[in-house]
């Protein structure tokens, strides 16, 4: 599913296995272990998880897609940027310039200019603004007056586009920055004569611009390569700079940028598998709720049906036109494109459509009176243990990451060993991470498990509890146990059993976590038919001690073959090298 | 601030050299400002403005001609681009579509060209678009009329 494109420059090609037997917590440690041990070629190493579901015959898999997505940095979006434009510029034999102005009016999408130009090259020179000649001839006259100052100047004064229309450098250069100061629509700068549609592109602003004008005007145009681009978006993280292009296609949307932040790419919050969009939605919401910001914004404002950023509608009328380079125009009452709107809709400001929305009951309205239907208590309960959950994951980020910058060097010094045979405690920090991240939106999936679904709620609680104590088994393993050993004043005997112990806690949690994730994400379905296996499986666990015990019940109970056989003794080799 | 202000002096001049050109638009600057100015328009003919003379304030931002300048009627005016209380005006060279070569004279055209042909899909004075939608032609003139009247006609007697 990767494209070919992806194995450019520097960019790292994940290929993500979105199988319910894969759901694989060793995502983020793979990516730490090439970091550390051979950065360079992130490329092979992410094909590590491609080998699964050839086992698993499992209806899973059919459902879902394998999806590819690439992690951009901005040399490489600059790259790709660079690349489309040369390969627009050499097969419709434009200028560079052109093919700018070209792809960033068809939102950078190259297949899309190939077919308009070539359906109808004059209709799509006309609305874009590139003219082939300039429409008024100066070249004998001396002197001109600017259409903007009025001025009568020399002609050496003057620059135009390629409509010939003069102006003066000074007046191109006002008319410039004020353009770019007003935000990212100078990308779509046209000739300030007002008849005139002549494009304004780089090559102009390159020659007229000051230098700070010309900074912001090539970041808005490397942002747009993002931003108007159907198939990229931002990594959400704070201070973070890359991008993440994704084939879309329906399916899984998490991805992991290279900032190690994971995220959805559907709706840019943090990665929230195995729950929905549409519950995550929610349950934000509903936790903000109080928030006066976000209280503000939901009353006053609307997001833009097009661009989702959100809309303070301060005056006018019904007609709204988003803000460029969206420009996408909808009607404010039923957020539909204004296009559709006419006689049959009702007009313009009774909005038929709204009308009839408001009688089958409005969502906003709806939400409301949920909200107050639902018992306080309940929300409580479950807000709590997600939030505590997601401050505790913060915290085991933090642990890990103090972990690698001062303890591990000082628990090789003390216990006279190898970083290698430390791994083993990386990778059980990092598993910690993913699990509390993942048992913290279980929370919000258990607050919207309809409550008549007794069975399902109970068989849910059960698998979630079994993870979760699993998950404090190891944490606290992790945490405190692992302290003694930092401290010691010399090599500790039982240190190979604790490591022994902390891979097989890692493991068995793991199971119990990708027990819980398969068992959501298939909605409960087989709490019918195969409860009685499940129920019985977390319980066997082998003992912590034994490396094998991933191996085993969880998955076998199931009376499937491991699919990540080839993957499980990798941990555990890499703990015992 | 020095560039606007040398545009302004250069409309003004020639404001006050064409002073006959064009009948319908007659422009004045504060006498003590340059940046307020009035004018005075003619209701378009064959229209139910035909024989009002509206009266427009300009106020020109320090920035002009890069922003357009804010104008509004004074005069009550029943039109569906006009809000009937505040005189605004819902035109998109006076927003979005602005440029730096128009000036306040091509201002007033296009609000006189705004008069005669009205927008009614983008109102600022619903009850006026929902006339002109409903195609309502005869309550959307008499109602025009009748405010042109009382409010763009010198009182007779």
């Amino acid at each position: 599913m990767v494209s070919e494109d992806n194995v450019n420059g520097d960019s790292v090609s994940v290929e993500d296995d979105f199988d319910g037997d894969d759901y694989d917590y060793d995502d983020g440690g793979d990516y730490y272990d090439d970091d550390y041990g051979d950065a360079g070629d992130d490329d092979d190493d992410y094909g590590l998880v491609e080998d699964d579901d050839v086992d698993d015959p499992g209806a899973m898999v059919s459902r879902r897609p394998k999806l590819g997505y690439t992690v951009l940095q901005e040399a490489d979006i600059k790259q790709r940027q660079e690349d489309d434009i040369s390969k627009v510029s050499t097969v419709l034999s434009l200028s560079q310039v052109e093919a700018t102005i070209l792809l960033r009016h068809y939102n950078w999408n190259v297949n899309e200019v190939h077919d308009e130009w070539f359906s109808d090259e004059e209709r799509v020179r006309k609305s874009v603004g590139l003219l082939e000649r300039p429409v008024v001839d100066v070249s004998d006259a001396s002197e001109f007056t600017c259409g903007i100052c009025f001025d009568l100047l020399p002609c050496d004064n003057f620059a135009s586009a390629s409509c010939g229309h003069p102006f003066c450098r000074e007046c191109w250069q006002g008319y410039i920055c004020t353009s770019i100061n007003d935000g990212p629509g100078c990308l779509l700068l046209r000739c300030p004569e007002p008849s005139c549609k002549a494009a304004v592109g780089p090559d102009m602003i390159d020659k007229l611009a000051p230098c700070e004008e010309k900074e912001k005007y090539s970041q808005f145009l490397l942002r747009s390569y993002i931003e108007d681009n159907r198939e990229a978006k931002w990594c959400p993280a704070p201070g973070c700079e890359n991008a993440i292009n994704f084939a879309v296609g329906g399916g899984d949307f998490d991805v992991t940028c290279l900032c190690s932040y994971r995220f959805c790419w559907n709706c840019t919050v943090e990665a929230h598998r195995p729950v929905d969009c549409e519950t995550v939605t929610k349950w934000m919401l509903k936790n903000s709720v109080d928030g006066e910001n976000v209280n503000w914004i939901l009353h006053n404002s609307k997001t833009c049906p097009k661009c989702k950023r959100p809309i303070e509608k301060n005056q006018g009328c019904m007609h709204m036109t988003c803000t460029p380079p969206c420009s996408y125009e909808f009607c404010w009452l039923c957020l539909r494109a204004w296009s559709s709107h006419g006689l049959a809709t009702g007009g313009f400001y009774s909005c038929n459509v709204y009308e009839a929305e408001m009688q089958k009951g409005n969502v906003d309205a709806e939400m409301r009176r949920e909200m107050a239907k639902n018992s306080f208590e309940k929300y409580t309960h479950y807000y709590e243990r997600w939030a505590s959950n997601q401050s505790s994951r913060e915290k085991a980020l933090e642990d890990l990451n103090r972990m690698e910058r001062e303890n591990m060097e000082k628990l090789c010094n003390v216990q006279c060993t190898t970083m290698s045979q430390l791994k083993c405690i990386t990778e059980a920090w990092l598993q910690i991470v993913e699990c509390r991240r993942v048992l913290k939106w279980t929370y919000a999936y258990g607050y919207y498990l309809p409550e008549h679904e007794k069975t399902k709620t109970q068989f849910f609680e059960y698998l979630q509890g079994e993870a979760e104590a699993g998950l404090e088994r190891l944490h606290r393993c992790a945490e405190k146990e692992l302290d003694k050993y930092v401290t010691a004043d010399g090599p500790s005997s039982d240190f190979d059993d604790f490591r022994t112990k902390l891979t097989g806690l890692t493991s068995v949690t793991k199971t119990y976590f990708e027990n819980l994730v398969r068992a959501l994400e298939n909605g409960l379905e087989d709490v019918n038919s195969t409860a009685c296996n499940k129920t019985v499986s977390p319980r066997s666990p082998a003992s912590p001690r034994s490396p094998t015990g991933r191996n085993g019940k969880g998955r076998g109970s199931r009376g499937k073959e491991s699919p990540r056989a080839g993957g499980s003794p990798k941990n555990v080799g890499n703990t015992s090298k | 601030m020095q560039a606007s202000r040398a545009r302004l002096f250069k409309e003004y001049k020639e404001v006050q050299r064409e002073k006959t050109a064009d009948p319908d638009i007659q422009l004045v600057c504060d006498d003590s400002n340059i940046f307020k100015w009035t004018a005075l328009i003619k209701g378009p003919s064959e229209t139910p403005y035909e024989g009002g003379v509206f009266q427009l304030a300009f106020a020109v931002p320090e920035q002009y001609p890069l922003q357009p300048p804010q104008v509004r009627f004074l005069t009550k005016i029943f039109h569906p681009n006009v809000h009937f209380k505040t005189g605004e005006i819902c035109l998109d060279i006076l927003k979005n579509a602005w440029s730096p070569a128009w000036t306040l004279q091509s201002v007033c055209r296009a609000i006189i060209a705004l008069m005669a042909h009205p927008e009614p899909d983008s109102p600022l004075n619903c009850d006026s678009g929902n006339l002109l939608r409903s195609g309502d032609m005869r309550g959307f003139q008499s109602m025009a009329r009748m405010y042109t009247r009382l409010a763009a006609m010198p009182k007779k007697g």
